[in-house]
C-alpha cells in the first residue's frame, strides 16, 4: 500500500471523515475476550481551513482528547480517515509517520506533566528537533532562541527547570515546544484550564498572535464554552462521542439549534449579577450516559428536555439548517 | 448581630504566611462570596473558621505555636470566638450549626462505607435518630438534594456514584442538622457545567427555603454574580474588595478586580472582545509590609503604593488601594 494517497478537492488544511476510535473493554482471566467497546469517538467528521481555528466543547468524557489524539496518530483510529493537505494520515506507515509527525504538534493540558522535570528548557526545546534529526547545535539553539522569542520568554531561561516556572511559564513552553519544527496543525487539549484566570488571558492572546506570525492552524479543546468562543473561528460541540452541532462560533454562540447546545450554553454563569438575574437556565436532568452503551436513536435523549418517542427510536440525521450550520436533532422548534 | 465576624484572621504555616489579616461578616441567611485564585488563602480561611487545620489544637487569640500552624484573630459566630472554643464544643458545632462541603467529593467520602450509613452516623451523632427513623431520614435527605431511587443509593458505595451525585450526598450531609451556616469550597470546581448548574440551583434551592447562611468560595466570578450577596475579592492572602454584588460588577474598583473582569472571555459580550490579561504571575510570597501586594502587576502602581501598608478603606464597598480615589 502506498504511504500517501491523496484526497480528491479540497482547500481544507485538515479533513477528517467519519472518524471512530473504539476502545475494547476485556475480561476473563486467563483467555481474554472482548466483551464490548467504550466508543469515544464513533463517526465524526470536520475539516479545518489553513489558518484557522476550530474548537472542540463538550463535558468530560465525551471524547474531545481522544480525536485529538486520533488526528494526530497518537491514538490509533479504528476506523474512518485522517486528511493532512493531501496526505492521509490514517494510511501512513512506520517512518514516513515520523517524518510527517513533524507537522503537527500538540499542547496539553497540565503543562508540568508533560515536560521531563529533569531536562532544563535548552533540552526540552532540542529534543522534538533531535527527533527529526536536525542535530547541529547551533542551530537548534537559533531555533530556540528565536522560538523563546516569539512565546515571550527571555533566553536566559534556557539553562532553567520545569519546576523553576509558574503556571503560565510552563504553558508558554509547552507551546515553544510544540512550535519548534514549525508544524502546520497544533492540537491544543485544554491549553488553559490548568491556568489562573488571570494567566489564561495571557495564553489565550499568544495563541492568537503566534497564529498570525506562523500561520498556524489550531484545533482547540476545551470545555469552557467562553474560551472556545474567544479562540475559534468554527465550533463543534460534541456529546459522547459524536459531534451534535457545528457553525461559525458567531453563530453557534447566537443561535444555537441543538437541545445540547442550548444547555450548555445557558448553564455557564455570566460575571454580572444583572445578566445572572434575567438568564433563562436550562437544568438538564441526570448525568452523561456511558459511551460503552450509548442511548438508541439520539444520544442526547436520556437528558434532553424536549424528546420524544421518535428520538428513541431513529438516529436523528447531521442536516444543514442553515448556511455552513450543521444540527443533528430531529426538530426545529422547541417550546 | 453579623452571624460570622472575621476579624484580622492570620495563619501562617511554619514561616511562611497563607492568610494575613483577613476581615469579612456573614449575616443571617446571606450568602457571601470569597473569591480569588489559587493560592490567595480562600481554603486556609474557611479550614481555620471551622478549626480543622492540621494539629490546631489550641489556638488563642494570643497566638500560639502548635505544630508548626500559627492561627491569630478572631471569628466570632453568634458572638462566639470560633478560634478559641474548646475541641469538644467545636466539633458539636461543626455539622450541626456550620457545616461544610469540598471541591472534591470522592477524597470527603470514605470509599469503604455504604452513603447510608455515612448519613446515618451523622444523624445518630447530631439528632439522636437511630434506625429505621435514620434510614428513613436519610433517604428523605437524598431525595432532597435530588437523587433518584434514594432508597437503593443509601445502599451503594461511593465510588458507584457519579461526580454529581457524590457532590449531592456531600451536600445532603451537610445540610443534615439544618446548620446556620453552611461553607462550600469550591463545591463545582471539578463537575461539568451542566452538573455544576445543577448543584447551584440546589445550593441556591437551600439557602432559600431553610434560611441558611452560605459562605461561597470559589475563583470564578460567573458563579459569585450569580449566587451570591455580597462578595469579598482575595488577593495574597487579604482582602482587597468588599462589596455587595451588583455594587462590585457594576463599579469593580480595586486595579486586581478591575484586571481579573477585564481579562475573563465573555459570553454576553461581542466575540471579537480582546482580553486585557493582568500582566506577571503570582508570586507565593506574600508581602503586604513594604506596600501593596499587588504592586508589581498592578498598572496603576505609584510610589504611593509602596510606602507603607494599605488600609481596607470604605465601609459599605470596601477597598484597599491607596489609589482607588484618583483611577476613578
Ligand atoms: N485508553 C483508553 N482506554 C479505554 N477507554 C478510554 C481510553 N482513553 C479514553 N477512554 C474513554 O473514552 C472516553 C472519552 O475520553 P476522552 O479522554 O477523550 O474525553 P474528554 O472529552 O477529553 O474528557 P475530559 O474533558 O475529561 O478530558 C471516556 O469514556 C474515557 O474513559
Ligand atoms: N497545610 C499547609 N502547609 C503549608 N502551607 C499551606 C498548607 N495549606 C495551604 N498552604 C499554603 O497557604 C496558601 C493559601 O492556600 P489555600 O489553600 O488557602 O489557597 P486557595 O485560595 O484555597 O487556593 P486554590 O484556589 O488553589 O484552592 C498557599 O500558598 C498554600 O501553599
Ligand atoms: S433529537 Fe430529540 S432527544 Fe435529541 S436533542 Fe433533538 S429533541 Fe432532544
Ligand atoms: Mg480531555
Ligand atoms: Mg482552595
Amino acid at each position: 500500500m502506498s504511504a500517501e494517497t491523496s484526497t480528491p478537492t479540497s482547500t481544507a488544511l485538515l479533513e477528517v471523515e467519519d472518524l471512530e476510535v473504539h476502545f475494547p473493554i476485556r475480561s476473563g482471566v486467563i483467555f481474554e475476550r472482548t466483551i464490548g467497546a467504550v466508543r469515544a469517538v464513533d463517526g465524526v467528521s470536520l475539516s479545518i481551513g489553513a489558518g484557522q481555528t476550530y474548537g472542540l466543547v463538550g463535558e468530560s468524557g465525551c471524547g474531545k482528547t481522544t480525536l485529538g489524539r486520533a488526528v494526530l496518530r497518537l491514538e490509533e483510529p479504528t476506523g474512518g480517515s485522517v486528511h493532512l493537505g493531501d496526505t492521509d494520515v490514517t494510511a501512513l506507515r512506520s517512518e514516513n509517520l515520523r517524518r510527517f509527525r513533524s507537522r503537527m504538534q500538540m499542547v496539553f493540558q497540565d503543562p508540568l506533566g508533560s515536560l521531563n522535570p529533569r531536562h532544563n528548557v535548552e533540552m526540552l526545546l532540542a529534543e522534538p528537533l533531535r527527533v527529526h534529526r536536525i542535530n547541529d547545535r547551533a542551530e537548534q539553539r537559533r531555533l530556540a532562541e528565536e522560538t523563546l522569542d516569539a512565546v515571550g520568554l527571555p533566553t536566559s531561561v534556557l539553562e532553567r527547570y520545569p519546576h523553576e516556572f509558574s503556571g503560565g511559564q510552563r504553558q508558554r513552553l509547552g507551546i515553544a515546544r510544540a512550535l519548534m519544527l514549525r508544524p502546520d496543525l497544533i492540537v491544543c487539549d485544554e491549553p488553559v484550564s490548568a491556568l489562573d484566570v488571570s494567566i489564561q488571558a495571557q495564553v489565550m492572546n499568544l495563541l492568537d498572535e503566534l497564529q498570525g506570525e506562523f500561520g498556524l492552524t489550531y484545533m482547540v479543546i476545551a470545555h469552557d464554552l467562553a474560551v472556545v468562543r474567544h479562540l475559534s473561528d468554527r465550533v463543534g460541540v460534541m456529546y459522547l462521542g459524536k459531534i451534535v452541532e457545528e457553525a461559525d462560533s458567531e453563530e453557534i454562540y447566537e443561535n444555537p439549534r441543538h437541545p445540547y447546545t442550548k444547555a450548555l450554553l445557558s448553564a455557564v454563569p455570566q460575571p454580572d449579577p444583572e445578566v445572572e438575574a434575567s438568564r433563562e437556565r436550562i437544568i438538564l436532568k441526570g448525568d452523561l450516559p456511558s459511551p460503552a452503551n450509548p442511548p438508541s436513536g439520539c444520544r442526547f435523549r436520556t437528558r434532553c428536555p424536549w424528546a420524544q418517542d421518535i428520538c428513541a427510536e431513529e438516529t436523528p440525521v447531521w442536516r444543514e439548517v442553515a448556511e455552513g450550520h450543521k444540527v443533528a436533532c430531529h426538530f426545529d422548534r422547541f417550546d | 448581630m453579623a452571624l460570622l465576624e472575621v476579624e484580622d484572621l492570620r495563619v501562617a504555616f511554619g514561616g511562611s504566611t497563607a492568610v494575613d489579616g483577613v476581615d469579612f461578616q456573614v449575616d443571617e441567611g446571606q450568602v457571601v462570596g470569597l473569591v480569588g485564585e489559587s493560592g490567595c488563602g480562600k481554603s486556609v480561611t474557611s479550614l481555620a473558621i471551622m478549626g480543622l487545620l492540621p494539629r490546631q489544637s489550641k489556638v488563642t487569640a494570643r497566638k500560639r505555636h502548635r505544630g508548626g500552624v500559627t492561627v491569630s484573630g478572631r471569628a466570632r459566630f453568634e458572638g462566639k470566638d470560633l478560634l478559641t472554643l474548646p475541641r469538644n464544643e467545636m466539633r458539636k458545632r461543626r455539622g450541626q450549626e456550620l457545616a461544610m462541603v469540598f471541591q472534591d467529593p470522592l477524597s470527603s467520602l470514605n470509599p469503604v462505607v455504604r452513603i447510608g450509613v455515612q448519613i446515618t452516623e451523622v444523624l445518630e451523632r447530631h439528632r439522636g435518630l437511630r434506625g429505621e427513623a435514620a434510614r428513613k431520614e436519610a433517604a428523605h435527605l437524598l431525595d432532597r438534594v435530588g437523587i433518584p431511587d434514594p432508597t437503593r443509593r443509601l445502599t451503594e458505595y461511593p465510588h458507584q456514584l457519579s461526580g454529581g451525585m457524590r457532590q449531592r450526598v456531600l451536600i445532603a450531609i451537610a445540610v443534615a442538622c439544618a446548620p446556620r451556616l453552611l461553607i462550600a469550597d469550591e463545591p463545582t470546581t471539578a463537575l461539568d457545567v451542566t452538573i455544576q448548574a445543577q448543584i447551584l440551583e440546589l445550593l441556591k434551592d437551600l439557602v432559600d427555603s431553610e434560611g441558611t447562611a452560605l459562605l461561597m468560595i470559589t475563583h470564578d466570578l460567573g458563579v459569585v454574580a450569580g449566587l451570591c450577596d455580597e462578595v469579598n475579592v482575595l488577593y495574597s492572602g487579604r482582602v482587597v474588595e468588599s462589596a455587595p454584588a451588583r455594587d462590585l460588577f457594576a463599579r469593580p474598583t480595586h486595579p486586581y478586580t478591575v484586571g481579573l473582569l477585564k481579562s475573563i472571555p465573555r459570553l454576553d459580550l461581542p466575540i471579537h472582545e480582546p482580553l486585557h490579561p493582568i500582566r506577571g504571575s503570582i508570586v507565593d510570597v506574600i508581602r503586604w509590609k513594604d506596600g501593596c501586594a499587588f504592586a508589581p502587576r498592578c498598572d496603576s502602581v505609584t510610589e504611593k503604593c509602596v510606602e507603607g501598608e494599605p488600609a481596607l478603606v470604605g465601609t459599605e464597598h470596601a477597598h484597599r488601594c491607596v489609589m482607588a480615589e484618583e483611577i476613578a
